[in-house]
């Protein structure tokens, strides 16, 4: 039994899509537990809305296309950080306003180009196994700017996630440390591109903190169990889509049964808590 | 120009600048509903659920409707029931089922042999394909989507603006369902026309240029309604003279709309603070006008 989730890693390409998957579990687990507390969720899938437009651009001018999606998300995060917002147009209300002018932008730039169909296609599900030494060296930089930046300001985002108002009091920045962490989203995004696509991005930076919160509610250990169930997942994610499309002739996505994974997990993990909070209940 | 008018004068770009306007109308007008409650991600998520029942029917020879529906009212009422748990906020569920059904609807995808030819018209629509059964769809699902908004219209209002109230004063909580419901099917029929990822977009944007126009619920969703077909005519006009898609044309126009609003609008914050400070201006300028004038 074991061998089946070991073999499938004999092979370079293999080798490559798990580390980087682990490098972005690495990042995402943490950043996860942060997304859920500060209810960033929505801002998560808006930026990978965004990035688009930044990718097609790049794409179309031949240029980086981890630099086109850098630049599209940092923009987006400005343009949210000044927006105008009152009862009228909230946040919420800016967010989706800025999700579809950026992909309106990034769809009417594909669909100038020639192979309109294929290049959205990757564009939105990603190429995990196609991963090169260099973009492993772009997501090892990423996860280390990403790690640095949570272990320098975490103790005051957590402050911030706990209690707003108290924070305000206290004297901190707390629109600074929001525009902080909407960079480390996007840093995660950007980096999790290749590896899902940017359809399936919102995955790992929402699921991950999500289980975790069924299992604990102390930080430090949410952020361990989202990191691991990353982790778990994208390995056995990728072993069983490798084993499915070798022997049993079913083509599966990589990143999808990594995705695909990940929501079982939650919706298992939410069942068996819901049981044993069930069972406590009743004596 | 005379290439253009060529275009424009065919039948299919009739029955597409029809198509345009009643589902820019029909999503102007549930876009207030949308807003009001803060739901926006809710309605992406929807546009995200329909794509593994798009695949499904494909595979299975049904019109991309039927599967659609079928996927987003499952996902619909998913998200009605994980939104009770106290642990999560709403968005949290919202996006955990987005990643769980985007990614079901790509596996199945990758699994059917055969590629990802037809993918891109449903992403991001494909408005000159449109017949006459999509037509006639339309007008059917928006007659009874119009119909219910009219008959609950007050439950839906108190319902958005005090949940707890109408909670209090006796009105279900089904009702809630019910506009996510009502919601989810107008996803389903704009899906031809601009597709799942700018859906969100025809149910959004014009409601939020609306709301700096208007102030009471009705006028609002009259003044929506126009905006969102008058963005489906102009992006398919634009689209039509430059060549480019139609569903990303259709979304920009709306959000051309809104920044338009932004400047202009009576009620936009933006121009009222721009109005106050030019008052300001003008009030100095003429009180300097005065003293000089006194000397």
């Amino acid at each position: 039994m074991l061998h089946l989730l070991t073999d499938p890693f004999r092979v370079v390409f293999m080798q490559r899509a798990l580390l980087e998957l682990i490098l972005l579990a690495l990042v995402s687990g943490p950043c996860s537990v942060f997304v859920l507390l500060r209810r960033r969720a929505f801002m998560a899938e808006a930026l990978t809305h965004t990035v688009f437009p930044g990718i097609a651009v790049a794409f179309f001018l031949g240029q980086s296309l981890l630099l086109g999606a850098c630049v599209a998300a940092i923009a987006s995060v400005l343009l949210l950080g000044v927006g105008w917002r009152d009862g009228r147009v909230d946040h919420d209300g800016f967010l989706v306003v800025i999700i579809s002018a950026f992909f309106a932008v990034g769809v009417v730039v594909v669909s100038r180009g020639h192979s309109f169909a294929s290049d959205l296609t990757a564009l939105l599900f990603g190429k995990i196994l196609a991963v090169n030494r260099a973009e492993l060296v772009a997501t090892f930089v990423i996860a280390c700017v990403v790690v640095g930046l949570l272990v320098v300001v975490g103790k005051e985002l957590i402050a911030v996630a706990f209690d707003p108002v108290v924070a305000v009091a206290w004297g901190l920045p707390v629109r600074f440390l929001d525009v902080v962490l909407n960079v480390v989203i996007a840093l995660v995004v950007v980096a999790s591109l290749k590896a899902v696509g940017t359809a399936l991005v919102v995955a790992l930076v929402v699921v991950p903190g999500a289980i975790a919160r069924l299992c604990s509610a102390r930080i430090g250990w949410m952020m361990v169990i989202a990191t691991v169930s990353a982790a778990v997942c994208s390995w056995i994610g990728l072993a069983a889509s490798y084993d499915a499309s070798l022997h049993h002739g079913i083509r599966l996505a990589a990143g999808a049964t990594v995705v695909v994974l990940l929501t079982m997990t939650f919706a298992m993990v939410a069942a068996v808590t819901a049981v044993m909070r069930v069972r406590d209940a009743t004596p | 120009m005379k290439h253009f008018l060529d275009v424009m004068s065919t039948a299919l770009m009739h029955r597409a600048l029809l198509e345009a306007v009643l589902v820019g109308a029909l999503c102007g007008a549930v876009g207030v509903h949308v807003v009001l409650r803060k739901q926006p991600f809710f309605a992406l998520t929807v546009a995200h659920a329909t794509f593994p029942g798009v695949v499904l029917a494909e595979i299975a020879g049904l019109s991309f409707l039927v599967g659609g529906a079928a996927t987003a009212s499952l996902v619909t009422i998913a998200v009605f029931v994980g939104s009770r748990d106290p642990r999560f906020d709403s968005n949290t569920v919202v996006g955990i089922v987005l990643s769980g059904t985007f990614a079901a609807g790509v596996l199945l995808l990758s699994a059917r042999a055969g590629g990802a030819k037809d993918l891109s018209a449903f992403l991001v629509g494909s408005i000159l394909t449109v017949d006459h059964r999509d037509i006639v769809a339309t007008l059917f699902a928006g007659g009874v989507i119009v119909l219910l908004l009219a008959a609950f219209h007050k439950e839906f209002v108190f319902g958005a603006l005090d949940p707890v109230g109408a909670r209090a004063s006796g009105i279900p909580s089904a009702i809630d369902l019910l506009m996510m419901l009502l919601i989810a099917s107008a996803v389903v029929v704009a899906l031809p026309v601009v597709g799942t990822m700018l859906s969100v977009a025809l149910l959004t944007v014009p409601a939020l240029a609306a709301r700096l126009w208007a102030d009471r619920v009705t006028s609002t969703v009259a003044v929506s309604a126009a905006i969102g077909a008058a963005s489906g005519v102009i992006g398919l006009c634009v689209s039509a003279q430059f060549q480019i898609a139609a569903g990303g044309a259709i979304a920009l126009s709306a959000c051309a709309v809104f920044v338009v609003s932004l400047l202009i609008a009576p009620r936009s914050p933006f121009a009222q603070h721009v109005r106050h400070g030019l008052r300001q201006l003008g009030a100095t300028g003429r009180s300097r006008l005065d003293v000089r004038g006194d000397a």
